[in-house]
């Protein structure tokens, strides 16, 4: 026994050397199942940890890029939504605009606002119409609710059109359903007015005005307005009409300018 | 208790495989550090404990292929046996004489690594993958043999910037 012992504390070098070398080569060219065996050992007892925690990190990474890609088509689907719900009020606009009927004698041409100028209430717009569409001084604009104003100067591509609340302008206008008339103006501070109304004419609350045709710039029968307030001051000469425009001057977006049939 | 920093130098070896390798290649040159750590310990203990190391380390290293593990083994045990025999007969108190046998030894398992995984490109990958793979090693034992000999510390390092 002590001479087993002996050698095996003489031997232990190369009994270590020996066994790496069997091990080593038993793994090489032994049984496959003896290598599967100690390779699931290692990756089950050392490797898994690890494992865990980069499946975790490349989920994580994943689910970021995933989370990014999300995000951006949002904002894609977002800015869509937009662009399609601008799409369909202008849609809306123009089949109401379709149904409006032109006055007699007239062509519409349709036009866009580019831009609106005023302060606190619009009186001028620049549209995307000019001499090289045939556009004219003094021609009328229009748009489905109403009369809007005139041509006020002609630029090669671009023209202005002056509202009916620039209060410069004027429009000789009527009653509706009493035919008498008045000029149309609009007063800072206190709106639009039909002034030089027959003191006791025929008008009330309600009434409609209309373009009468006269001075030759409007044609006859553009809706202006409806009446909103009457007074009756015996110490004037004329009634205080006070009309409220059909049209809404802070939300123009298309507007129409009539072209003579007849013009050369 | 004696076997607990070896298990550590072996689970550190599996982090490397799983996780780090990736993070720290550059342009598919990785550390070897199955090669550097086997060295670290044959350069430092006995002869039995590099070359029982060196096996099981190589065991470690190739664990997802079961075919090549043995061979890997086989090399990584012989690599720390003559690691500590070169240590054993050569004046190692140099760190540049650590860092060359470090570079040898390195070279060398990439070398066998690749001629057992890859016979058919032999030549061309022991030039692009064995060699700047060994060099990139020796940098970090470089690190490693400052920092363990007090050359390289923290406060060294932050005076500099």
């Amino acid at each position: 026994m002590s001479w087993i012992s002996t050698q095996f504390s003489h031997h232990w070098r190369n009994f270590n050397i020996g066994a790496v070398i069997v091990l080593s080569i038993g793994l090489v060219f032994g049984p496959s199942a003896i290598g599967s065996f100690i390779s699931q050992s290692i990756l089950t007892g050392l490797y898994y940890p690890f494992f865990k925690v980069r499946s975790s990190y490349e989920m994580l990474a994943s689910q970021a890029s995933a989370n990014a890609q999300l995000r951006e088509s949002l904002t894609e689907a977002s800015l869509k939504i937009s662009l399609f719900s601008e799409a369909l009020r202008e849609n809306e606009r123009l089949r109401s605009a379709l149904g409006f009927e032109q006055p007699p004698g007239y062509r519409l041409m349709p036009a866009e606002v580019i831009s609106v100028s005023g302060y606190q209430t619009p009186v001028a717009a620049i549209i995307n119409r000019g001499s090289y569409n045939m556009i004219q001084l003094n021609q009328p604009v229009i748009n489905q609710d109403g009369l809007i104003g005139r041509i006020s100067s002609v630029t090669p591509d671009f023209a202005t059109v002056q509202f009916l609340t620039d209060p410069t302008n004027r429009i000789a206008a009527r009653i509706a359903s009493s035919r008498e008339m008045g000029i149309v103006k609009y007063v800072v501070d206190e709106g639009m007015i039909l002034d030089n109304f027959p003191l006791h004419g025929s008008v009330k609350v309600g009434d409609t005005v209309l373009s009468s045709g006269l001075g030759g710039v409007y044609p006859a029968g553009l809706t202006v307005g409806l009446v909103t307030s009457v007074e009756h001051n015996e110490e004037e000469p004329f009634c205080r009409i006070i009309i409220e425009p059909t049209a809404n001057f802070h939300s123009i977006e298309e507007l129409f300018v009539l072209e003579a049939e007849n013009r050369p | 208790m004696k076997l607990i920093p070896y298990i550590v130098y072996l689970a550190l070896i599996a982090l490397h495989t799983v996780i780090l390798n990736d993070l720290i290649c550059v342009y598919s040159i990785g550390i070897n550090l199955t090669a550097f750590i086997t060295m670290a310990v044959a350069i430092s203990k006995s002869e039995t404990t590099s070359l029982w190391f060196g096996f099981i380390a190589g065991l470690v290293t190739l664990a997802g292929h079961p075919e090549l593990m043995g061979t890997c083994a086989l090399m990584t045990a012989l690599l720390g046996f003559i690691a500590f025999h070169t240590r054993e007969r050569l004046n190692l108190e140099s760190l540049y004489s650590k860092l060359l046998l470090v570079l040898t030894g390195v070279f060398l398992h990439n070398a066998a690594l690749i001629l057992v995984a890859n016979r058919s490109e032999f030549f061309y990958l022991l030039f692009v993958i064995a060699l700047p793979g060994a060099i990139y090693t020796t940098l970090l034992a470089w690190i490693y043999f400052l920092a363990r000999e007090g050359r390289l510390t923290f406060q060294k390092i932050r005076s500099v910037f």
